[in-house]
């Protein structure tokens, strides 16, 4: 042991920063990894990371579940596919969204930290963009995660995995436009309606109850009515026909529309040339393409402009 | 020197409501006070001197830049609100380390920086517990520290004091005056108690209604004044006779003599009256002015 000191402490005091500064650009993207890490529940508490985690199980539990089969019956007709990955997550995304979207916006706005954004170098649309943008790129990466997953299995599971290769390829910028077209949907709804409410709870219940209504609304004024036609010769009471008949009558196909789950499915099925499963897809179909492709973007774009503006001008 | 903050001509307008009223002051380096009653316009000419309010007609320079339109001056500068404006499921050195990112710094440098600055608040050995476990105290100082991370030229305080108990209130405007004058970082402290502008500031505004009512060093308006306070144990009216012997004209107040317009020449006038009155002295003060009688008789 030895008692020789080996060096002293020395308390410089306050030390003035000559490094470098990166200004707006360095703001943006640390806004961007911080809402990333929010997102994930990444260095806050356990309970956190649990929605998150739950989500990427059950995005993941379908691609699974679609090799087994696969593996099971071999790749080929019936089995389900990229096509159909996404109209069966699309729900669990929109609920799981509901859930941790308002997660990036609304402590923000609660704890009034978003003041202190506001007088740095960041405008209002910076801090919207960056928010948006985190949660799109978390989406983006379970949905791709998926499906690659899925791609991976089917391939593995093929008994000539180059023919699969040469006959599927177009599934892949296939299911890349798709699942941007869901992630930007599932992305901007949950976190217009969090830009209103200073609670969680109150956000993700709007959203999932807006989702249950559109649905429960477009059913009903879809239900298709069985009418029996009959024609009667000699007292012969003979049935000829039997037509569905929506409620809504012609106007049935347009609010078929209604069902917010349904409308990044029918934007799926035209980029994969799928015909739709659903019987309101079904209806739907019966309109010109370019009327689902509006309603998606009038579904986007609506709630994206309107999260927007709540930023702009708010009250510091 | 150029001056750090400048207003020119600076007028906000909420609707028929005037928050400043065509409003003239520069703040340069050191420690300012902008001291003025609740809604004098204190909070809004912060707001439009950090780029969060487009001023009515004419302008709030930062620098030399109008922060509402320049976003890039904004890294230079910090703000500590009044109001709570810290998320509770953090710790604080991600919190500051975070902050100091959005400011502008690489997040190596962030880090680093917010380990430095928590360690000058006295927040050392907390950094790692959640910040919603902080007391009213500690939460106060890592307001503090999220607006000095960066390392700003100039901070702006908006009533750094508030809910904080007596002891907690003297320990923060000693860190804000070490911030001021050991840290080099100058500030602009918003407040409405006179004694705490007083002891920590080195040049006020005042603000009231919107407009401006006086602006200078503080030291300017605490200076001794040419009022002499006398208390004598014993002989009070023995010594008025004699003061009046003397020439000096001395008015009783309680239990003390003053006398006002005191000259040099006089204190040995007044020296020969006590020995004449066989008064014992107790004690001989000349008056300094607080900011409180400047403003009584501005106002009066």
């Amino acid at each position: 042991m030895t008692s020789e000191r080996q060096g002293e402490i020395y308390d410089l005091g306050y030390q003035r920063y000559d490094g470098p500064r990166e200004g707006r650009g360095r703001a943006r993207r640390a806004l961007l990894v911080n809402g990333i890490r929010s997102a994930l529940g990444i260095g806050r508490g356990s309970r956190a990371k649990v929605l998150p985690a739950l989500l990427f199980v059950a995005a993941m539990s379908p691609a699974v579940i679609m090799i087994i089969i696969a593996s099971v019956t071999g790749p080929g007709l019936g089995v389900p596919g990229h096509a159909d990955y996404y109209s069966i997550i699309v729900p669990i995304f929109l609920l799981f969204s509901a859930i941790i979207a308002p997660e990036l916006l609304i402590p923000d706005r609660r704890d009034r930290v978003l003041h202190l954004y506001l007088v740095r170098p960041l405008t209002p649309t910076d801090y919207v963009a960056g928010r948006w943008s985190a949660f799109l790129l978390v989406t983006l990466a379970i949905v791709y995660s998926g499906q690659i997953l899925l791609f991976l299995g089917l391939l593995l599971t093929a008994s000539d995995p180059v023919d699969y290769v040469r006959e599927n390829w177009l599934d892949v910028p296939r299911f890349l436009a798709a699942g941007f077209v869901v992630a930007v949907f599932t992305t901007t709804l949950p976190m217009a309606v969090a830009a209103f409410t200073s609670r969680r709870a109150y956000a993700a219940a709007f959203v999932i109850g807006l989702w249950i209504v559109s649905a429960s609304a477009a059913g009903i004024l879809t239900t298709c009515e069985e009418t029996v036609v009959t024609t009667s010769t000699d007292g012969t009471v003979t049935v000829t026909a039997q037509e569905c008949v929506p409620l809504a009558g012609d106007f049935g196909k347009w609010f078929a529309l209604l069902d917010i789950g349904e409308t990044p499915i029918r934007i799926n099925d035209l980029i994969f040339g799928e015909e739709p499963e659903s019987g309101l897809g079904a209806l739907a179909q019966e309109l010109p393409d370019i009327v689902p492709i509006g309603w998606y973007l009038i579904m986007t774009a609506g709630p994206g402009f309107v999260l927007w503006r709540r930023y702009q001008g708010i009250a510091i | 020197m150029p001056p750090i903050l400048e207003a020119k001509n600076l007028t906000k307008r909420y609707g028929s409501t005037i928050a400043l009223d065509s409003v003239d002051f520069e703040v340069e380096e050191g420690i300012t006070g902008l001291l003025g009653p609740n809604g004098a316009g204190k909070s809004t000419a912060i707001k439009l001197f950090l780029g969060l309010l487009k001023p009515t007609s004419g302008s709030a320079e930062v620098m030399g830049r109008q922060p509402y339109s320049s976003i890039e001056i904004r890294g230079r500068l910090g703000y500590m609100p009044e109001h709570d404006c810290l998320p509770d499921a953090i710790n604080s050195s991600e919190f500051l380390s975070h902050m100091a990112q959005v400011s502008g710094l690489p997040p190596s440098h962030a880090r680093t920086r917010a380990a430095d600055v928590l360690r000058h608040v006295g927040l050392d050995e907390e950094r790692y517990r959640p910040i919603g476990e902080y007391s009213t105290g500690m939460k106060q100082r890592v307001k503090l520290a999220q607006a000095l991370v960066h390392d700003p030229t100039i901070v702006m305080l908006d009533e750094p004091t508030a809910g904080l108990d007596p002891g907690g209130r003297e320990e923060m405007l000693d860190l804000i005056r070490r911030t001021g004058r050991e840290f080099g970082i100058s500030l602009l402290l918003s407040s409405h108690l006179m004694g705490e502008v007083e002891r920590t500031c080195d040049r006020i505004v005042v603000l009231e209604g919107g407009r401006i009512t006086q602006a200078g060093a503080v030291a300017q308006f605490t200076q001794e004044t040419q009022t002499l306070f006398l208390e004598v144990d014993d002989n009070l009216d023995e010594l008025m006779e004699a003061l009046a012997k003397h020439g000096i004209q001395a008015e009783l107040d309680g239990a003390s003599v003053v006398v006002q317009d005191v000259t040099e020449e006089q204190y040995d006038d007044i020296r020969d009256a006590l020995v004449d009155a066989d008064s014992r002295l107790r004690r001989l003060a000349p008056r300094r002015g607080s900011l409180s009688d400047i403003f009584r008789g501005g106002q009066a």
